[in-house]
């Protein structure tokens, strides 16, 4: 749940998601759910002459499952809050 | 659970409702782009499309293979993008060919990157000495 609510947090920024098949895309974080997975809006893939498939699109719905990292803007964090948030999650969970 | 209209969901839920009947590309683990029209979705990301068509593309070459109605078990998609109808689905200078063609393109791309892999292993077996 704490990373579900981390995300919750970053809705509106503009982020990096690089998948487990090497495709990079970056674009602004519009939702997440339970499972995280993820959607972007106006999407753009980071590589695009190597991957001509994804031109036209601009929104996507991407499986968490699938996701190897997400890069955030380097502001896009409060450590203090994420310490806290996750000490006790380790303590309560 | 009652099935929840485009109301019910809060504000950071990620739901392919707003998809729905949208001309959509799915891309698929194993590499293969399906595109195709949300009809129906579930909570694992199963889908059907119809009129599904697997689009293939190798450098400047591209085909088209129809699909018909699909169900696509949600384990296998990596992701699901809106194909925005005005802009141009692929970039101009890319060239129709049939099947056959894009399959020895594949191919032949498949024996290149293979072939590259073969010089990575003569390269480290010379420097291990």
């Amino acid at each position: 749940m704490l990373f579900f609510s981390y995300f919750k947090e970053l809705v509106g920024k503009e982020v990096v998601v690089e998948l487990k098949n090497d495709l990079a895309i970056s674009g602004i974080l519009h939702s997440v759910d339970q499972y995280l997975n993820i959607k972007l809006e106006n999407t753009r893939v980071v590589d695009d002459t190597k991957y001509p498939h994804m031109l036209s699109v601009k929104n996507c719905f991407i499986r968490g499952s699938v996701v190897r990292y997400v890069q955030l803007p380097p502001d896009g964090v409060d450590v203090d809050i994420l310490h806290d948030a996750t000490r006790r999650e380790a303590r309560g969970g | 659970m009652s099935w929840a209209g485009p109301d019910n969901f809060p504000a950071t839920s990620t739901s392919l409702a707003d998809n729905l009947d949208k001309k959509l590309l799915v891309i698929l683990r194993d590499g293969r782009r399906i595109i195709g029209i949300l009809r129906s979705f579930d909570q694992f990301a199963n889908v059907v499309l119809e009129g599904a068509v697997e689009r293939s593309i190798v450098e400047e070459l591209y085909c088209d293979l129809p699909l018909g109605l699909y169900i696509i078990r949600g384990e296998n998609v990596v992701l699901i993008g809106e194909l925005d109808l005005e802009k141009e689905e692929l970039p101009a200078f890319m060239v129709a060919v049939t099947h056959a063609e894009i399959k020895q393109a594949q191919k032949v791309e498949k024996d290149g990157e293979e072939h590259n892999k073969v010089d990575h292993k003569v390269q480290n077996v010379t420097t291990n000495k």
